[in-house]
């Protein structure tokens, strides 16, 4: 295992049955870094986690978290890790401290140790007012960052987190990446999945899962780049239909749209900018044009992905 | 630190914590803890007025000092109507040995002379002794026992020779339980009962709930063993056990005069070893269960049935279908039952117990490895 990684899998898969939930699957994840592990309801995440944890023995592959080989060495990996499963797991009935000393006591914490360490936990997830609060008393995404806190308790030197901000509010959500990016400057590994796109915007890197399958994995910036090529530009301005037809017969334009007053672009990004559209446009009379570069989301990426996805899946289906 | 010291010290810390949330749990739901410390005294009360039972096929030892014709048809009378089953014949004054070791549960003791008594024109006495810490047989036995010696001595009266009045006199005499109580014989009963039933219950949800709750997954995903768990989740309800045990018995002396003749140390004993399997037996089945509505049902059906009805209670074991008495001998109640009436009503000590005592020993070790080994720590 290389030592700069904290995660490594190697064409890990699991099978229930017949159904392949997760179909060789390779990554590394780099320590310190927030990974992000995305993919629809159904994709394998949370499956992937639970192998990665030692609590799902893989139907093939390996992997090893931590140093420790999470077949042959499951114990080794749940000392060195943290986890918030997704569908959680607090104890909605005891109060706040006693949840925080409860999973500090499961990691072999006792005494003024655990008493320290509780404290502190308190102190970073903002909890410590809410201390003697009943659990199930408050709002979710207070109780988020209490599932968070217990889970990195024992200083654990990775956390998984699955689907930490489900049915959370944004402003909640926010504070809550506050503290995983707060725990990875520590120098804390994060694997987290998600559904938010918004929020895969904050990981370092980024796997994305379709039935199974990691079908891409890179920074935001480089899958945009690799995944959705073309650059969507929205043009304002009046006496564009003419312009509109030009551009249209010139290299490395994919589109031009009527939408609403103006047009919508797609270009290559590497022949056209804003200001050679604007060129073209006023060339054919085109009178106030005003562009605006629009840029690529990884809601784009996903959908391209998908998109992808399904035609392989679709190629695969046809060929004998 | 030794390695070894901060290895127990996790141990400790990993069972102290679970247990220390149990016991939060039990505390944040007074309605439970309520529950299991009020039915006890409230079933004891129901019970103490006593139901009375069919009894058939009771084992008499006969004790015959006259040896003659007169005193052999006596002891036929007993036992030609399949009321009373003989057993070896025994010295009168062994009669504890035989109620102690269950080899009979009434003695018939014709005394030597009875044969020329009868001759004489009366009257002739016999008397039977019974084993009363069974009420409900001990009251069976009475009735018959009277019916049986006044036809036998209508017969005599009718045969020719012998003179026209009755003539023979059973005078009964009961040990252990002189009056017969039912109070006196159903808290022991009771109290096996009642544990077993909370005791099988309390952990069989407990654990049931970790898995619903999705707690469970996460208790996984940390380093605490499956032992830890088990010992965590055990011990509050162990404690619960033996308050309900204190209590059924406090009501039972106090209320019900039932005797501690007994010590009290092994009284608590019996209890330890009896809860352990019974929670054991609430392990198992949340274990294989893994949602609360099934093993609720399993729970009451698996704890319940047996030891109202297989633990000698309530019916006698002597008077089960052998297949019934075959089932019984690994329903844990039964020894419990057994160990607190010979404790409590007899004084009987660990010479005459132990075997009740190991058979529990037997089944809670057998049960809480089973419940462990089929407690699996990965998911699906
Ligand atoms: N124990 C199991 N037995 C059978 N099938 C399973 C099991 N666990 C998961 N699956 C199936 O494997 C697939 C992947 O499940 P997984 O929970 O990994 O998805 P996910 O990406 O986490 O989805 P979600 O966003 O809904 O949490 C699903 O189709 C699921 O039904
Ligand atoms: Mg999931």
């Amino acid at each position: 295992m290389n030592p700069a990684h904290s995660i490594e899998a190697e064409r890990l898969s699991r099978r229930f049955g017949s159904f392949l939930a997760v179909d060789d699957v390779s990554f590394h994840v780099e320590k310190g870094e927030i990974f992000g592990y995305l993919g629809a309801n159904g994709a394998g995440k949370s499956t992937t986690i639970r192998m990665l944890i030692g609590l799902l023995t893989p139907s093939s592959g390996r992997a090893s978290v931590a140093g420790h080989d999470v077949a042959s060495d499951p114990e080794g990996v749940k000392a060195a890790i943290g986890y918030m499963s997704q569908k959680f797991s607090l104890y909605l009935d005891l109060p706040v401290e006693e949840n925080l000393r409860f999973f500090g006591g499961a990691y072999g914490l006792w005494g003024k140790d655990l008493q320290r360490r509780a404290d502190e936990v308190l102190e970073l997830t903002g909890l410590a007012e809410h201390r003697k609060a009943i659990t199930g008393a408050l709002p979710g995404g207070i109780r988020q960052r209490l599932a968070l806190g217990s889970a990195v308790l024992h200083r654990p030197s990775i956390v998984f987190l699955d689907e930490p901000t489900a049915g959370v509010d944004p402003e909640a959500r926010r504070s809550f990446w506050r503290l995983i990016r707060d725990l990875s400057r520590g120098g804390t590994t994060v694997f987290v999945t998600t559904h938010y796109l918004d929020e895969a915007e904050y990981c370092r890197r980024i796997g994305l899962m379709v039935d199974g399958r990691l079908v891409a994995l890179d920074t935001p910036a480089e899958l945009k780049r690799t995944w959705v090529p073309d650059r969507v530009l929205l043009v304002r301005g009046r006496n564009l239909t003419a312009g509109a037809a030009a551009l249209r017969a010139r290299p490395g334009v994919r589109a031009a749209e009527p939408f609403g007053a103006g047009l919508h672009l797609r270009v290559d990004p590497a022949a056209w900018d804003g200001a050679a559209v604007r060129t073209v446009l006023e060339a054919s009379g085109g009178e106030g044009v005003s562009v605006e570069v629009a840029e690529p989301t990884l809601e784009d990426v996903f959908l391209a992905v998908v998109g992808r996805g399904a035609e392989a899946q679709a190629a695969q289906e046809v060929a004998p | 630190m030794t390695l070894a010291g901060s290895r127990a010290g996790r141990f400790l810390a990993r069972v102290g914590a679970i247990a220390w949330k149990e016991i939060l749990h039990i505390r944040r739901d007074p309605r439970t803890l309520l529950l299991a410390l009020a039915m006890p005294v409230v079933m004891l009360l129901l019970f103490g007025y006593g139901v009375s039972f069919d009894v058939d096929r009771i084992r008499l030892a006969v004790s015959d000092q006259d040896r003659t014709e007169a005193s052999r048809r006596l002891a036929q009378a007993f036992t030609e109507n399949h009321e009373f089953d003989p057993v070896g014949g025994d010295d009168a004054d062994d009669a504890d040995t035989i109620f102690r070791r269950h080899r009979a549960q009434a003695i018939l003791v014709i005394p030597r002379g009875y044969e020329k008594d009868l001759a004489r024109g009366g009257p002739a006495r016999a008397q039977l002794l019974l084993d009363a810490a069974d009420a409900v047989t001990a009251g069976q036995v009475l009735n018959k026992a009277d019916a049986i010696a006044l036809s036998e001595s209508r017969r005599m009266a009718s045969a020719p020779g012998i003179s026209a009045a009755p003539s023979l006199q059973v005078k009964v005499s009961s040990r252990y339980n002189p009056e017969a109580r039912s109070a006196v014989f159903i808290v022991p009963g009771l109290a096996a009962y009642l544990m077993a039933i909370s005791a099988v219950l309390l952990t069989a949800l407990t654990v049931a709930g970790e898995w619903e709750r999705g707690s469970m997954e996460q208790l996984f995903a940390s380093p605490v063993s499956r032992l830890e768990i088990v010992l965590g989740k055990l011990f509050p309800y162990l404690v619960v056990g033996l308050i309900q045990l204190l209590l059924v018995l406090g009501v039972g002396t106090n209320v019900f005069d039932v005797p501690i003749l007994g010590s009290p140390l092994l009284v608590i004993l019996a209890g330890v070893l009896f809860l352990a399997g019974m929670l054991g037996q609430g392990l198992l089945i949340s274990v294989l269960a893994k949602n609360q509505l099934v093993a609720t049902q399993a729970g009451s059906l698996s704890s319940l049935l047996p030891s109202l009805l297989l633990s000698g209670m309530l019916v006698p074991i002597d008077n089960m279908p052998a297949v019934l008495r075959l089932i019984s001998r690994i329903v844990p109640a039964r020894y419990m039952v057994d160990a607190l009436r010979q404790i409590l009503l007899k004084g009987n000590g660990f010479a005459q117990v132990w075997p009740d005592l190991l058979a529990m020993l037997v089944f809670a070790v057998a049960i809480v490895a089973l419940a462990t080994a089929r407690f699996k720590r990965r998911i699906a």
